[in-house]
């Protein structure tokens, strides 16, 4: 069930980087509409209404959560997360590097919604040239009156500062992001208290993902109806998926929400390679347990997902084909998360570590049933035991790709190596 | 501090309401300057926002894209997460580590080159990929990068972590 | 202290249990309620929750995941279980995660003992170990300065430390380096951890990540003997507990008194007991003879000793200074000692710059501090001396509620935000009468003048405390009239003094001074001399003998040219000390004097706090308490009797106190006399104005021979100007002689740009350069500066 594109509309064939381009196919028609048209509580209303919901990975309705913030006449602060790091996940580069005015309408009238004076857009270190993309939209934006003082004479004033990241995969996590914006060490916040009261500079913020913001323009200007009416009943809209692995076409997808999976993976996304069968999906991330072949009926929405013991996430469809090494796919995930804890707390800070020398030690061909044992158990002490959601991340793949595939585990003991790997030596 | 590092310094202070955010931008400009992360700067910076320099180091310690020791002009950051290893990032780096004479974190001995294996870089639709001086390079093949290699040999950029 | 207010108390059930606890309060400590424990090691109860080491999860019904009881507040009606198999096996999983790549070095481990992971690994840990990993490894044995050598490979990362290195002593040295399992404890670019404060952190660490120098391989805990007592330091009077074995002192250790110390000490309080093993160290008494000192003993010194005094005291020409380092029960022997056996009022305790150590009205507690809006301090360095007290200054103003005003010749390096007024010498009393003008006209104005700007700030406080140096009569007299004014005006308002020995304000009120006796009333007949006095008139041979008993005014006393001349020529000097000083080496006769460790009583802190500290150990054999000299003293002079036992002369001070006295008018308490004012001084053509500032390692006595101290102890030295460094063409390390109107000094120069012009910063009470060689009795003094050698010459 193909959709008419959305965010990524005119991708590949027009330069939406240049302002009159933007323009031309309707751009800031929304911010013209939401700042001469409605009230900032009218907007909040129309977003709660479309039942849009964040886009980052946690899926929290993005109304509901601008509905949080205290009315108490402190300064209050929208932060937009552009530090897309989820393993797998490539689609906010994508948007900020094709569509940044879309990202800025959608900035400024988020920005509106909430009467936050000022939006600061966490930039991961890494992209460089969507930072710099990012920038010279932004430089124009301003010299068009579209941020800036009293923007299209409406009395509404906003100032918008790109800050880059400086390489750190938690700084996409929201308390973390906000640490790491003062100049401290990106590690997460004890909540409560929660950003809506105590956020960036212990002011009252909203942190929202660049997709998400980037929807709301569409719903001011379709209505929240028509969002609404696109997809799942319970996560309504269009969302661009992030296909790589195993796929003859990976790239991004823009699809409505609850599409099934095998629809995403075997038409959209081309299908595996001649011959080749699914073995494994990560359908949300890095930090998501994998679906398997049997389970591609699956609708890609965020609780039909939830339902099947995994996530939705950022909407990452990772791929992996019977040639993959289960072993060696959950190595590059555990040694992404030793990697990228912020190490305050025990549990993923020593647990992580040791997780990852364990499945290291297993792909190496050096590993023994008691590590097997172990792994059996560890996440029982891993999981639901951190301060953020990072330690609950480190445990899902490996578990369950464990638990669907164990033989090929307990081989990787046995033969003192890996078996597919020995097979295709043997083929060859 | 050199007055144009305290010009550069005070600009990005005023982006914010606070003087201490301005902190990575300031080091990430001092980086761009000097090659890495010197202890001037870090002296520098702890001036500009008003903390002590241990606040500094603590802080430029948790970020990965800080280098507080010098690094070669060319920056090589390869992705080896899952993606990237489905489309053949270990055999990429292991070419590279042989090609380049060095293991992850370490700088070729001419100085020229650090060599890095990094997380998920956000392009795994063109796996594998690595970046070079933060500029993406995509589909990278061990042909491709021994030629590339050559490219890069020859030139010489400004910095090799561009602060923007 | 103002009324608490009213706090709702809710309903929780822990274990079953229901009870009322404040809302708000948090689980761990509603737990304590019960006497239950839940295990912590990132939770310090003097830190803000952090929630990292996650050993304190607890189950909460209605609530899906597991809990930390460290940061999780109570609500009203909430159930908690804290030992379920759920809780349990998380316990289990934190601790098998620390023991990763713990070394287990336990055996060698000076923590071990009293070590939270051993303690919870046996309480809580899993039964069987399933750890085969090799461990990672990590620095061990570094060194982080001069007091602390840090095991990052023990390290749990709870990161006590560098919160305490945060939050509390606000200096922010202590850091946490890198990310991830790679995470470092550490100082930047492994530079010295050289906090007033380091030796906290080696007691908050709870494990043997952090440990004392001075204790490392030293003891076990559990053969250690513990002896509850009071640091004597200086006059913050700080609670510590003695650590001992084999009649030795291994350690001190906090023991907390919220209302004095907050559970924290200082390093030099920490540390300063090691001289008691120094060679420095007076084992017996001495006296001089054929040019040198010859040992004798105790009864020998103290007959001979006794004659001489008793001669004296027959012609009228007598005088006793000291007991400001003596216990309250010593000190109020030593007026009895002056005023019965000697039958003179000569005695006094000032022996430094200081004129009184007990506000007369307003006396302020240290608690004030906490919940004051404006902290005033005026001459009174606190960060030097007296760092507990101004941890609490610290603590206030980094709450946001307070704010610190300082006022004074020079600025110190404060940790806090400073509201900085400079003063001329002898201003204070003018600034502080403006001030109080200022304050009932309403005159307040930010940012107008300094008077205008405090008067401001002074306007929306509820509370103020003023900090005194306890320096200069009229100021005294001023700060009093301010805060007069102020509580008129409807504020809390009320003085703190800082002594300038540790028990000050004990013997003041012990009668220590040469116009009141015990109890602060004023005595019967005329009023005996003052230190200054006393040093005029032996100086002058009108003296015939002096006893000195913990003092060391050779050192101290503003005119060191004067002390020195005094104590030389005066026909018989008596001196009790635990070191020879700079005063015990003119002696005729040295009492080798116990120290604090070695004999029990009480001491007075600053705020009047009376606090009892017990014998942790034996002194040498000819060693000698104070109180037992001068019970010594008094049967050798035939001339009446004191005991020396502590609980009868503490009945005795108790008895005399509580008689009525004689009360100035307003019921304040009488201030010792004074003599001799700050006049201004006349400062020569190219010569600068001396301004002497104090140091927490410098003194002279036991501080200057401690091993334990040692290493943080400054050199000599004198900061200029920049510009008049430029002038006198001299370099930071330059090597300067100073030369005033009576002597002369060599020390290291400094550069600092909170010099003011035309003065000169001298590190006061240095024995290798007393800096008060270069002042007059009422402190102040004036130097010509000659380079003797460059910076590079020098070093050399």
């Amino acid at each position: 069930m193909p959709i008419e594109p959305v965010l990524t509309k005119g991708f590949g064939s027009l330069d939406l980087t240049d302002l009159a381009v933007y323009r031309s196919v309707g751009g800031f028609a929304a911010l013209t509409k939401a700042l001469r048209e409605m009230t900032p509580d009218g907007v909040v209303a129309e977003v709660m209404a479309s039942n849009l919901r964040g886009r980052g990975g946690a899926g929290f309705p993005t109304g509901k959560k601008w509905s949080f913030l205290p009315k108490d006449g402190r300064p209050r602060y929208l932060v937009c997360n552009s530090d897309e790091a989820e393993a797998g996940t490539f689609k906010d580069r994508m948007l900020l590097e094709n569509s940044p005015f879309n990202l800025i309408e959608g900035l400024v009238i988020s920005a509106y919604a909430v009467n936050a004076k000022r939006v600061f857009i966490y930039i991961r270190g890494e992209f460089l040239a969507g930072y710099r993309i990012f920038q010279k939209a932004l430089a124009q934006a301003y010299d068009a009156g579209l941020v800036g003082a009293d923007i299209l004479g409406s009395g509404y004033s906003v100032e918008i500062v790109p800050h880059r990241g400086a390489g750190a995969y938690i700084c996409g996590e929201e308390t973390a992001q906000l640490n790491s914006l003062e100049g401290k060490r990106g590690e997460p916040r004890l909540k409560p208290p929660f950003p809506a009261n105590a956020g960036l500079y212990g002011m009252p913020t909203v942190v929202n993902n660049v997709e998400t913001l980037m929807y709301v323009p569409h719903i001011i200007e379709r209505g929240a109806k028509w969002f609404a009416s696109i997809g799942a009943e319970k996560s309504p809209g269009p969302k661009v998926i992030s296909v790589s692995g195993h796929v003859m076409r990976p790239g991004n997808y823009e699809v409505p929400l609850g599409i099934p999976m095998r629809e995403l993976v075997m038409e959209l996304a081309g299908g595996l390679r001649p011959g080749r069968r699914v073995k494994a999906i990560q359908p949300g991330g890095g930090s998501s347990a994998a679906i398997f072949e049997e389970d591609l009926d699956v609708a890609c929405d965020f609780d039909s997902l939830a339902a099947k013991g995994t996530m939705l996430g950022s909407g990452a469809v990772t791929v992996m084909d019977d040639t993959a090494c289960m072993v060696r796919c959950a190595l590059t995930i555990n040694r992404f998360f030793e990697t990228e804890s912020c190490g305050q707390c025990t549990p993923c800070r020593e647990g992580g570590q040791w997780v990852h020398r364990m499945v290291a030690r297993l792909e190496a061909g050096e590993g023994s049933e008691s590590d097997l044992k172990i792994l059996t158990t560890i996440n029982r002490t891993i999981t639901g035991t951190n301060l953020c959601v990072l330690g609950d991340s480190i445990m899902p793949f490996l578990s369950s790709v464990y638990k669907h595939f164990p033989e090929e585990f307990h081989d990787h003991v046995r033969l003192a190596g890996c078996p597919l790997h020995a097979r295709s030596e043997s083929a060859a | 501090m050199t007055p144009q590092r305290e010009r550069r310094g005070a600009e990005l202070v005023a982006k914010y309401p606070e003087a201490r955010s301005a902190l990575v931008p300031f080091l990430q400009y001092c980086q761009a300057e000097d090659g890495y992360v010197t202890d001037q700067a870090i002296a520098d910076a702890a001036e500009l926002v008003g903390i002590t320099p241990a606040e500094v180091e603590s802080t430029a310690s948790f970020y990965s894209l800080l280098f507080r020791h010098p690094i070669g002009k060319h920056v090589i950051q390869v992705c080896r997460t899952l993606g990237c290893m489905l489309g053949g990032a270990d055999e990429l780096r292991e070419h590279i580590r042989t090609r380049l004479g060095v293991e992850n974190l370490e700088t070729t001995a001419d100085g020229a080159i650090t060599y890095e294996e990094v997380e998920c870089l956000a392009a795994c639709d063109r796996a594998p990929v690595l970046q070079h001086n933060l500029e993406f390079v995509y589909n990278v093949t061990p042909e491709k990068f021994d030629s590339l290699l050559e490219t890069w040999r020859r030139e010489s950029p400004a910095a090799a972590l561009p602060a923007e | 202290m103002s009324p608490e207010k009213a706090v709702r108390e809710v309903s929780v059930t822990i274990d079953g249990n229901t009870f009322a606890v404040p809302e708000g309060t948090l689980v761990v400590e509603a737990a304590k309620h019960l006497g239950t424990q839940i295990p912590v090691y990132c939770y310090h109860p003097k830190l803000e929750p952090a929630g990292l080491c996650r050993i304190c999860l607890v189950e909460i019904e209605k609530m899906p995941k597991l809990q930390i009881a460290c940061a999780t507040r109570v609500a009203d009606g909430m159930v908690v279980h804290t030992s379920s198999a759920k809780v349990a096996e998380a316990r289990r999983g934190v601790l098998e995660f620390l023991l990763l790549n713990h070394p287990l070095d336990c055996p060698v481990c000076d923590k071990g003992g009293e070590c939270e992971l051993q303690d919870f690994t046996m309480s809580y840990g899993p039964g069987e170990s399933r750890l085969t990993e090799p461990k990672l490894h990590k620095p061990k044995l570094v060194d982080l300065g001069p007091t602390i050598v840090l095991d990052e490979e023990r390290c749990i990362l709870c990161r006590r430390c560098t919160r305490f290195d945060d939050e509390i002593a606000q200096e922010r040295t202590l850091i946490v380096e890198d990310r991830g399992f790679k995470s470092l404890i550490s100082t930047r670019n492994g530079g010295a951890y050289a906090s007033y404060f380091s030796g906290n952190t080696t007691e908050i660490c709870p494990v043997g990540a952090l440990t004392s120098k001075a204790y490392r391989f030293r003891s076990r805990p559990w053969d250690l003997n513990h002896t509850d007592s009071v640091c004597t330091q200086c006059s913050v009077g700080c609670n510590y507990r003695v650590d001992t074995r084999f009649g030795r002192v291994m350690r001190t250790f906090t023991r907390e008194n919220p209302a004095v110390d907050d559970g924290w000490i200082c390093d030099r309080g920490r540390y300063t007991f090691n001289y008691l093993y120094a060679p420095e160290r007076l084992r017996a008494p001495s006296i001089k003879r054929d040019g040198g000192r010859v040992d004798v003993t105790f009864a020998e010194a103290a007959v001979l000793a006794g004659s001489k005094l008793a001669e004296a005291a027959a012609r009228g020409r007598v005088g006793v200074i000291g007991g400001g380092r003596l216990s309250d029960e010593e000190a109020y022997a030593l007026q009895r000692f002056a005023r019965e056996v000697l039958g003179t009022n000569n005695i006094d305790y000032r022996t430094h710059a200081q004129v009184y150590a007990s506000p007369s009205r307003f006396g302020a507690r240290l608690t004030d501090i906490d919940d004051a809006s404006v902290i005033l301090a005026f001459g009174a360095v606190t960060p030097e001396l007296a760092p507990i007290l101004d941890l609490r200054i610290r603590r206030a103003v980094a709450r946001g509620h307070a704010k610190f005003v300082y006022m004074g010749p020079y600025r110190p390096a404060f940790t806090i935000e400073t509201r900085y007024v400079k003063l001329q010498r002898g201003t204070l009393p003018k600034e502080l009468d403006d001030l109080g003008d200022a304050v009932r006209r309403g005159a307040g104005q930010p940012g107008g003048s300094d008077v205008a700007t405090i008067a401001s700030d002074i306007a929306a406080a509820k509370k103020i405390v003023a900090i005194h140096s306890g320096e200069d009569a009229p100021s005294a007299d001023a700060i009093e009239r301010l805060v007069e004014t102020l509580q008129q005006s409807g504020r809390d308002a009320g003085i703190l003094v800082v002594g300038a020995t540790g028990n000050a304000r004990g013997a003041e009120a012990a009668g220590c001074v040469p116009n009141l006796g015990p109890g602060y009333a004023p005595v019967s007949g005329e009023p005996g001399m003052t230190t200054d006095q006393m040093l005029a008139a032996a100086a002058d041979g009108r003296l015939d003998a002096l006893f000195v008993i913990g003092a060391n005014p050779a050192l101290t006393f503003p005119d060191g040219a004067l002390a020195r001349r005094a104590l030389k020529r005066v026909p018989f000097l008596a001196v009790a000390d635990q070191v020879m000083t700079e005063t015990a080496s003119y002696a005729h006769i040295v009492f080798a004097a116990a120290s604090f460790a070695e004999k029990r009583g009480h001491t007075t802190n600053l705020e009047g706090i009376r606090q009892a500290f017990a014998a942790a150990v034996e002194s040498p054999l000819e060693v000698r308490t104070d109180a037992q000299i001068i019970g010594a003293l008094t049967l050798a002079t035939r001339r009446g009797s004191i005991g020396d036992d502590p609980t009868t002369l503490f009945a005795e001070l108790n008895a005399a106190e509580s008689a009525p006295r004689a009360k100035t008018g307003g019921g304040a308490l009488a201030r010792p006399v004074v003599t001799g004012a700050s006049a201004p001084i006349a400062v020569p053509d190219g010569a600068l104005t001396v301004i002497p500032i104090p140091h927490l390692y410098a003194g002279g006595g036991a501080a200057a021979h401690d091993p334990g101290t040692k290493p943080m102890r400054p050199e000599p030295y004198a900061v200029f100007s920049p510009s008049d460094a430029r002038r006198l063409s001299l370099d930071e390390g330059a090597r300067v002689k100073l030369s005033g109107a009576s002597g002369s000094i060599e020390v290291s120069a400094r550069i600092a740009q909170q010099v003011p012009d035309g003065s000169v910063l001298v590190l006061a009470e240095m024995p290798e350069a007393p800096h008060n060689l270069l002042l007059d009795a009422s402190g102040g003094g004036w130097a010509n500066v000659e380079v003797i050698a460059g910076a590079a010459e020098a070093a050399g």
